[in-house]
């Protein structure tokens, strides 16, 4: 208790000094004067009495220390000196310190955002109990890729494996639902009864699922977001009055979830699958997999138990084919989330780390050059008697001022950047509402200050302090034989500066490359001046239904056509280069007029016979969808009138199909059966052959892709497009009133196709823009710090070339001298930039397109650019040094 | 004057206290005054060292300050003991006491027998 008491009383000292000090003055001088008295009492002379007392008092300056120092804390006083000392240096110049600071904040802010964002995204613990335990399970094809989950593997999984607590399937939808405020489209899930118990949560209001609720035929039931309860619902405390029209049919509400809780992302509502029924193939992978790991066994057990029961359903399944799983696997959700992201997040934060030091390096410079200016500082301190630790001390100290204004410059810069980079990050990176400063992004920022002030520091400390510091005063303060050792550094520094901005510049010159060539790809349709509409009706199996909303449709297409401005309307089931869109996929047969199939089940002998059978996109369009896009039709006909519901039913099949299936041969008048994608099992017969198309976004190859009619092959969910010279605002308004007129009870999403396609290059364009910024930034540091080093160069050697030019160097002499010295320092840094770029692009391999991570052309063109820019920041010092007047310069020091 | 002792260390703050409680608020020339009288003038307290021992009772509680005048009207800093420093007086006495006792139990009949 004591010892703890005075801490905190010598802790307070460490205030009010001056005052504190006066009082044991005064209580000093107050002693003294007793003495005295009793001593002039005691019969001495004032004199003698006076000179009796101070003697026994003994040395007062010696108490007023052995006092002070039991009164504070000499470490922190130490280090409060250093600190008031370092300031005042600071401030001395305030230009440097000043751009030290910024250029710091630059680094740390930018490096802090990056990081904030690595973090939010592939860090931060999913927001569920124990998420470390929740996997997402997989099925594997053949070819080796991850893919979803049939029906009844996943029910063998779920019933054969013994690694987890509860497993559940779940898809995603968007749907239109109405019965809340108003009709939207809304994202949906179809999720087996168990999937809340996966993550540990339960409604706050209402119920979770139960297995009755997902049998066949029960009464539809729904989970419903949060937000969407409060939004949409009104937040009802009593939820059996809750009832949405989803997809045509009434759900009860029965539960509201916690809120923040979305998963998968974006969805709003919940809804039990299969309530038609299961869908008894093992090849339609229709279901996502996520599990909760029984308490004990590790992720590498579940794998291995999952493979085996896989493997067991690969042999002995009569349905065998392309389709068809080889085998399981298990990944922990947070990396089957962020696995596509991780990669180019990684390279991004390297980048920052990039930049980060080359922004260390210039200020390294700065200080360096401060140091050389305050030898004579530095002498007279050591001089004096100071430690060679002490003044190490003292950079040390003065660079942690510096980084910790800078960091917390850079964190409130780091502020808006996370703002910035978060409207700017591409649709498909996930956990981007987890983005944010949150205190681990803090402390890292806070450590990260911390590191770059030892590592600033420690250099600039050993480097001043180095050799005989006695020297500078000898030199009479002109601290040139010093300034050589520190100009060797400062050469040092910003040849390193230069190999890691080559580096950074040549990963933005690849990324850039790869952009400008993705862009160069003819995608295979028009991109301009389309509005797409999405619409979905409610889901329906009766033929009969289904042809009316073909009907509807068609109108709807014929009225959308009147508006003014637009010249031509189609309809397709999915557009090219949609995010988690894309045309389903599956297996048609080659088939003869004569050999109509009865049932689907009759495919599984036929798809065994390999020559009969293709692999095709199956897309539903109608005829005005090919003119709007542009597709072009290369032999044959395109859908029209003839192809009405009960004529012969027709397919365009694309060009790199025909080429496929056909080659050598036309393929118009051939039939296929493709009934298995949409259980309509009457044969196609192709009809034409138009362009490919890419689908899956540029940097993808066009698949293979059959076309049918959708006024033959009618489905509930389409998207519209509208070809128009009009303002997109109006044909949107006219199109909505149209849709509302027809049905109010439909809602609509508009969205343009530029938007949809310059979102689908939104991860390469976040890369490019990103790492080309910290390229760009990093050139201009490196040019300011070539052109420091060699201008501090310059002005310390005016006496030296005043010299030289005194004993007849020409003024190109000089200029050959200044810019070979600093060609000899670029070329260093260029060469070991060249060999850390080969050795680093490699890790840009996935992200690059159309060009090799050794391109030579990138290579070439970065090195000519840096070493360009490096040189032009040569050439002013070294201009200034060749009109160097002799005279001047021998009397100027 | 020679033969006088010097204060030894860890007794003086025993000793601060003792005179404190026995002459109630006193200034740092009267407390070393004091001691000398009371020991017989057989010890000498440097007063170099007094006020830092001053302080460190100060800052561990056990006594307090306040500037005050004296009977011929002199400004000088007054301690006092605190309830803390009373204790701390007792407990340390205690101590002491017993320190001393077992000392001389062990000195004088040893040197007897």
């Amino acid at each position: 208790m004591p010892a703890l008491r005075s801490f905190f009383a010598q802790l307070a000292a460490l205030f009010a000094r001056q005052s504190r000090d006066r009082e044991l003055t005064d209580e000093l001088e107050s002693h003294l004067q007793f003495h005295i008295d009793d001593n002039l009492r005691r019969g001495l002379t004032p004199e003698e009495a006076r000179r009796h007392a101070v003697l026994e008092l003994g040395g007062v300056e010696q108490t007023k220390e052995i006092y002070r120092e039991r009164r504070g804390l000499p470490m922190i006083e130490t280090l409060l000196q250093d600190l008031r000392f370092g300031a005042r240096v600071l401030a001395r110049s305030p230009g440097v310190t000043a751009v030290a600071i910024l250029t710091l904040a630059l680094g740390i802010g930018a490096t802090t955002a990056i990081f904030s964002v690595v973090y939010g995204v592939l860090l931060r613990p999913l927001p569920y109990r124990d998420s470390n335990r929740i996997i997402s399970v997989f099925e594997i094809n053949p070819d080796g890729q991850r893919s979803h989950l049939a029906d009844p593997n996943f029910d063998d999984f779920r019933d054969q494996s013994r690694s987890f607590q509860t497993i559940a399937k779940y898809g995603e939808n968007v749907v239109s639902v109405s019965g809340a405020r108003q009709p939207t489209r809304t994202s949906v899930a179809n999720v087996s009864p168990d999937f809340l118990k996966v993550f540990a949560i339960q409604p706050i209001l209402g119920r979770d699922f139960i297995a009755a609720d997902a049998k066949k035929g029960a009464g539809p039931t729904v989970l419903v977001s949060y937000g969407y309860w409060k939004q949409e619902l009104g937040s009802p405390q009593d939820l059996s009055q809750s009832h949405l029209k989803i997809d045509g049919a009434i759900y009860s509400v029965i539960g509201v979830l916690p809120t923040g809780f979305r998963f998968p992302a974006d969805v709003d509502l919940w809804l039990p699958a299969d309530l038609g029924g299961e869908n008894p193939s093992r090849t339609s992978h229709n279901y996502s997999a996520v599990a909760r790991l029984r308490d004990g066994v590790t992720a590498e057990q579940a794998n291995q138990d999952i493979s085996a029961i896989a493997q067991r359903i690969h042999n002995t399944s009569s349905e065998q084919g392309d389709y068809l799983l080889k085998d399981g696997t298990v990944i922990p959700l947070q990396d089957a989330i962020t696995g596509n992201v991780r990669s180019p997040l990684l390279v991004l934060l390297g980048a920052v780390g990039f930049l980060l030091l080359v922004a260390c390096a210039n200020v390294a410079n700065l200080l360096l050059a401060q140091a050389s200016v305050r030898e004579r500082e530095l002498a007279i301190r050591s001089a004096l008697g100071a430690a060679r630790g002490r003044l190490v001390r003292q950079f040390l100290t003065e660079a942690f001022l510096l980084s910790l204004f800078g960091g917390s410059l850079g964190v409130l810069g780091a502020y808006w950047g996370v703002a910035g980079l978060v409207a700017l990050a591409p649709e498909n990176l996930p956990r981007l509402d987890s983005v944010s400063i949150s205190i681990p992004v803090l402390v890292f920022s806070f450590l990260l200050s911390a590191a770059v002030a030892a590592g600033l520091g420690t250099f600039i400390a050993l480097r001043a302090t180095s050799g005989d510091l006695r020297k500078g005063l000898e030199q009479g303060g002109r601290g040139e034989a010093g300034a050589q050792g520190s100009q060797r550094a400062g050469r040092i520094i910003v040849a390193a500066q230069i190999a890691i901005t080559l580096v950074l510049v040549v990963g933005a010159g690849l990324l850039g490359r790869s952009l400008m060539n993705v862009l160069e790809v003819n995608p295979g349709f028009r991109v301009d001046k389309i509005v797409a509409m999405d619409v979905s009706l409610p889901w329906v199996e009766d033929p009969k239904a289904k042809a009316g909303q073909a009907i509807f449709f068609s109108n709807l297409i014929d009225r959308l056509k009147q508006i003014p401005g637009v010249r031509k309307v189609g309809a397709v089931n999915a557009l090219p280069m949609e995010d988690g869109g894309g045309l389903p996929d599956g297996m048609f047969l080659l088939m003869t007029q004569n050999e109509l199939p009865k049932t689907a089940d009759s495919f599984g002998p036929l798809l065994q016979q390999k020559e009969r059978v293709g692999s095709a996109d199956f897309g539903v369009a109608t005829d005005g969808y090919f003119q709007v896009l542009g597709i072009p039709l290369i032999r044959g006909r395109i859908f029209d009138e003839r192809d009405g519901p009960d004529s012969p039913h027709v397919a365009v099949i694309s060009e790199s199909l025909a080429r496929e299936r056909w080659r050598n041969q036309d393929p118009i008048g051939h039939t296929i059966e493709f009934g298995n994608m949409d259980g309509d099992l009457r044969l196609l017969t192709i009809v034409g052959v138009v362009g490919d198309v890419r689908d899956y976004g540029l940097d993808a190859p066009p698949r293979p892709t059959v076309y049918v009619n959708l006024f033959q092959r009618p489905r509930s969910a389409v998207t519209l497009t509208m070809l128009s010279d009009a303002d997109t605002r109006l044909v949107t308004s006219a199109a909505r009133g149209i849709l509302r007129d027809l049905n109010p009870e439909i809602p609509a999403k508009f969205q343009t196709f530029s938007q949809i396609y310059s979102a689908s290059m939104g991860s390469r364009r976040f890369n490019v823009i990103l790492i080309g910024f910290f390229g760009i930034v990093a050139l201009l540091l490196a040019t300011a710090g070539v052109f420091g080093v060699m201008a501090y160069s310059v002005s310390r050697r005016t006496r030296e070339i005043g010299v030289r030019v005194a004993l007849g160097a020409s003024s190109r002499d000089v200029l050959n001298m200044i810019l070979g010295q600093g060609l000899r320092t670029i070329f260093i840094g260029v060469a070991i930039g060249i060999v850390g770029s080969l050795a680093l692009t490699r890790t840009l391999q996935s992200l690059l397109f159309g060009v090799n991570a050794t391109d030579p052309l990138t290579f070439a063109g970065v090195t000519l650019l840096l070493v360009g820019t490096a040189l032009l920041a040569c050439y002013i010092p070294a201009r200034r040094a060749m009109h160097v007047d002799p005279m001047i310069a021998l009397r100027h020091e | 004057m020679t033969d006088k002792k010097d204060v030894w260390q860890g007794t003086l703050a025993l000793m601060v206290l003792k005179t404190l409680q026995s002459m109630g608020p006193l200034h740092g020339y009267g407390i070393a005054r004091r001691i000398e009288q009371t020991s017989g003038d057989l010890l000498s307290v440097n007063y170099g060292t007094l006020y830092p021992a001053l302080l460190k009772l100060e800052q561990e509680g056990y006594i307090s300050s306040e500037w005050g005048v004296s009977d011929n009207n002199r400004r000088a800093k007054y301690y006092k003991l605190t309830r803390a420093g009373r204790k701390q007086l007792e407990s340390e006495a205690r101590e002491w006491e017993q320190t001393t006792e077992i000392l001389a139990r062990f000195l004088s009949p040893e040197q007897e027998s």
